[in-house]
């Protein structure tokens, strides 16, 4: 029986595992090695470079201002989508009339590709007659045409909150399932005991929402490092870098200036980025798991 | 001693108007309107003329249904051709990458080995890193069997970038097949193909729709890799599209916005109709594997 | 005055009525027993009575005050979950001082009053631990801590003891019967479908059944003088044999060819179900036997035994408890004698 086990464990696991190592796998490990050479995309030969690519890292002042803005977009995206998710599973789970209606209005964005989302939020930062600015005019009475987009004080944000839009349908999602999780006798208790409203989202239902919180945070802040596809079609990392992130970055001197060897090394930086946050998030929830069971 | 025995019980007064639940439902109104004005503000645009939208005529009703937008996007050879590819692409992907999972997920679940729960986890991590990091090694493995610029590397990827999504989703529904089921059959002289494929498999049509779902939005919707892997227009998919059409139609944000819903038509159908299989999966996906 | 009153409580979820017009008065200190098969109602009573469950019709007065549509937390009682529902992310003392720290009670009150109450149920030692570190039992103590905190009027147990294991639950059983007469004042309202529990425990029982109260009485009213063939089935165990018979003109009773004659005269006559216990039918020599039977399985249980009798009346086999040290066999043919006065007549 063990015997043929191993050998069905064999044959089913071959053609995944061969497809993820060959394609994922593989690559990985390359891009480790493309990291220490000056690989430019085309010729077949290049030279080992050994740390340079990495030192070049440390004195690159873009790479430091996309880091700076790639960890903007990191906190941004563990307080809004999070803390709006929660409000809105919350209201939600108050089986208030129309519930279904109001899920699937939250959620529909999800179900857009990023490129459509930035494409709806470039029309609404439009200057001239886009939604936002027409609806400060209308509140003001003036004329309001400032340029969301266009400008480096605001281009970061702009993007993080149409990220965002998307991104809290999801949260909320989470959370409300979260919800159905927590026990009704727990709840009883609340009754019982006199909690008020507050009292009771406070000291009861947060807490047991830890699991779902963990969660939540965890995919936002890897969802915010992966943010490209938004970021290209609204700004494309500027004006002036100053919508810049890691990833964005790493395409630039990868594919537009064909600095593959640095492109790599910046690509494991982001990597090892991802690796620790992916680590943190496994232990939290292994944690949180045996509190909440 | 405690303040509540020495207090006198309120007399019973039947419930008086709570004004919670109208609060919450106005609040959710607000918010629902707010979360819904930019979809509904580009459809809006996408059925009036160029002229109207910059004249900043923006909430008002069009008088007439301007189709001329979605003419020129529906007619445009280039947007068939960004179709066909898409759906070329994603179909495939979708199927492989879901069969892929069902492979590895039933092994995880149901003949587990030693190391089998690091495995697991190794590959289901894969969800989670960026895919910079792989771009330019991709990048050069299909280059040099000259594959940049048709569609099979999208395709590729995909199916392997699915893997981990596919195999955890599984993997935790193949879980909850009990055991006894899959030992009754082999008392019964099946093997492990037979009960992969006449047990656990039609038990998993849910799970199947779920991850359908989930990857066709995915892959579909993907910008990335075929942004990488495609440079002729004959290639391209339609979100890369989108994009280069704004070249074509800069000023024409009628036409943009049609070009944008009707990219997004076989997404939003499929979420519209199989939404609880989305939130589904989304949950299941995102809750430890 | 009594402390807990229910006036024609009914209950109704949608269409379907669950509760059918329950009347009670549960004095002052009264330790009463809900008990009844599932879906009786009894669950839904309690819940009615702690505000949890809303009342359809009727009133619920607690200490004289009507509290029919008042909140759970105002009408000075406490509940006992089946489950213990304890804050899995709080610790010990934070689980028992909760509704005082909802209230804003300060925190050193807090401490002192924690503290005297675990004294009580000797659970200082667990102060800091989370529930998911204790056992079974220690949980229960902790829930029951929660409760006696509130220095409740009444309080309320739903099936406290249904998670533990046997042994368990004698002990927690006697320790909830400490309880009780530790706190004399405070009414006990407890929810079972165990009937010992309900036997051991308990002032007065409340049999339910489909919505409505069978019988009230003390343990022994109930096992004595059971009202229907409900109760009577109900209370005891092994559960009284019932027997097709008839009641004739001089009040004997008949079953099949066999006359029986209970020791205080039957009012009632005609066709009626017999009702005996096991622990009633001794075995005899044949001289003083009212009737035979044979045996067709013995159970022996070290103590007692268990004998199930064929008889020419009765077309089930009749259970018959009698003296662990008796030697017999399966086959047999006995003789078996009726306590005279404890045979029970129910109407058919």
């Amino acid at each position: 029986m063990e015997r043929e086990n191993r050998l069905w464990r064999l044959i089913l696991l071959a053609l995944p595992l061969i497809v993820f190592s060959v394609l994922v796998i593989w690559p990985l490990l390359s891009s480790f090695y493309y990291s220490f050479t000056n690989w430019n995309g085309f010729s077949s030969d290049y030279d080992y470079v050994g740390f340079e690519n990495f030192t070049r890292i440390w004195t690159d002042r873009l790479f430091f201002n996309a880091t700076v803005n790639t960890a903007i977009w990191m906190i941004a995206a563990i307080l809004l989508p999070t803390v709006l998710g929660l409000a809105l599973a919350l209201l939600l789970d108050s089986k208030v009339r129309g519930s279904k209606v109001f899920k699937t209005i939250f959620y529909l964005p999800i179900c857009l590709s990023a490129i459509v989302v930035g494409q709806i939020w470039v029309w609404i930062y439009q200057p001239d007659w886009g939604l936002l600015n027409t609806a400060i005019e209308q509140i003001t009475g003036e004329r309001f045409n400032y340029a969301w987009l266009a400008r480096p004080g605001s281009a970061l944000y702009s993007v993080i909150v149409a990220w965002s839009w998307q991104q809290t349908g999801l949260s909320m999602v989470i959370y409300l399932a979260g919800l159905t999780a927590v026990p009704s006798d727990l709840l009883e208790v609340c009754e019982i005991e006199g909690a008020s409203a507050w009292q009771r989202i406070r000291h009861v239902i947060i807490p047991l929402l830890t699991p779902s919180t963990v969660v939540v945070v965890a995919l936002s802040v890897i969802n915010s490092l992966k943010g490209f596809d938004i970021l290209f079609i609204m700004t494309g990392g500027g004006p002036f870098n100053s919508s810049d992130t890691l990833a964005m970055h790493m395409y630039n001197e990868s594919f537009r200036k064909y600095f593959m060897g640095y492109g790599s090394a910046i690509s494991v930086v982001l990597f090892l980025v991802a690796l620790t946050i992916i680590g943190l998030y496994f232990r939290q929830l292994k944690k949180v798991d045996e509190i909440y069971g | 001693m405690a303040e509540l025995a020495t207090t006198s019980i309120p007399t019973s007064v039947p419930a008086r108007f709570n004004p919670w639940p109208i609060t919450i439902f106005t609040i959710l109104c607000i918010l629902a309107v707010l979360f819904l004005a930019p979809t509904i503000g580009v459809l809006l645009s996408s059925i009036k003329t160029t002229r109207a939208i910059a004249l900043g005529d923006l909430w008002s009703w069009p008088d007439t249904f301007y189709l001329g937008n979605y003419v020129e996007v529906l007619s445009n050879p280039s947007v068939h051709r960004y179709f066909l590819n898409t759906l070329l692409v994603t179909v495939p992907a979708t199927i492989a990458s879901t069969a892929l999972g069902v492979l590895a997920g039933y092994t995880f679940a149901k003949l587990p080995f030693r190391g089998s729960n690091m495995l697991f986890l190794l590959i289901v991590a894969g969800m989670f890193f960026p895919p910079q990091v792989i771009l330019v090694p991709l990048f050069r493995l299909f280059n040099s069997v000259g594959l940049i610029d048709t569609l099979w590397p999208i395709g590729l990827v995909h199916t392997a970038l699915g893997i981990p999504i596919c195999t955890l989703l599984m993997r935790n529904f193949f879980a909850t097949i009990p055991n006894a089921l899959r030992e009754a059959a082999i008392l019964e002289g099946a093997n492990e193909w037979q009960v992969l494929t006449r047990v656990a498999l039609p038990l998993s049509l849910p799970a199947l729709a779920v991850l359908a779902t989930l990857q066709f939005t995915w892959i579909w919707n993907d910008f990335l890799w075929p942004l990488i892997f495609t440079q002729s227009d004959d290639m391209r998919t339609i979100m890369v599209g989108i994009v280069n059409l704004r070249g074509q139609y800069t000023v024409a944000w009628g036409v943009q916005g049609a070009l944008s819903l009707i990219a997004s038509l076989p997404t939003l159908l499929i979420f519209l109709f199989f939404q609880r299989y989305f939130i589904k999966g989304m949950t299941m996906g995102a809750v430890k594997g | 005055m009594a402390e807990v009153t229910l006036k024609n409580i009914r209950k109704s979820f949608g269409a379907v009525e669950v509760i059918k017009g329950v009347d009670l008065e549960i004095e002052r200190g009264e330790f009463v027993v809900f008990v009844g098969p599932s879906g009786c109602g009894k669950s839904t009573m309690l819940r009615m009575i702690s505000g949890l469950e809303s009342v359809t019709s009727g009133s619920i007065h607690i200490d004289g005050a009507d509290v029919t549509h008042v909140a759970p937390s105002k009408r000075k009682l406490a509940m006992v979950f089946q489950s213990y529902a304890l804050f899995p992310h709080l610790t010990v003392a934070e689980n028992i001082g909760f509704g005082l720290m909802l209230n804003k009670v300060p925190k050193a009150e807090i401490d002192q009053r924690v503290r005297k109450v675990a004294q009580t149920l000797q659970l200082e030692a667990l102060l800091d631990r989370t529930p998911r570190q204790l056992s079974g039992g220690q949980r229960q103590r902790v829930a029951i801590g929660r409760s006696i905190i509130r220095d409740p009027r009444v309080f309320l147990f739903d099936e406290p003891l249904s998670n533990l294991d046997a042994a368990l639950r004698v002990q927690m059983r006697l320790e909830i019967a400490r309880l009780h007469k530790e706190l004399a004042d405070v009414t006990m309202i407890y929810v079972t479908h165990d009937q010992v529990e309900a036997m051991t425990l308990a002032d007065r029982i409340v049999v339910f059944n489909c919505g409505r109260i069978e019988q009230v009485g003390t343990p022994m009213e109930l096992y004595h003088n059971p009202a229907n063939t409900f109760v009577a089935g109900f209370i005891g165990a092994p559960a009284m044999n019932f027997i097709d018979g008839t009641v004739g003109d001089g009040g004997a009773i008949q079953v099949g060819d066999i006359s029986l004659s209970p020791a205080t005269p039957v009012i009632r006559r005609g066709p009626a179900t017999v009702g005996i216990r096991p622990e009633h039918l001794s075995l005899v020599g044949s001289e003083e036997a009212d009737f035979d039977a044979r045996i067709e399985l013995v159970e022996k249980l070290g103590a007692e035994t268990l004998l199930y009798l064929n008889t020419p009346f009765s077309d089930k086999p009749l259970t018959a408890r009698i003296d662990g040290s008796t030697a017999i066999g399966e086959g047999e043919n006995v003789h078996l004698k009726v306590q005279p006065d404890s045979i029970h007549v129910f109407p058919v």
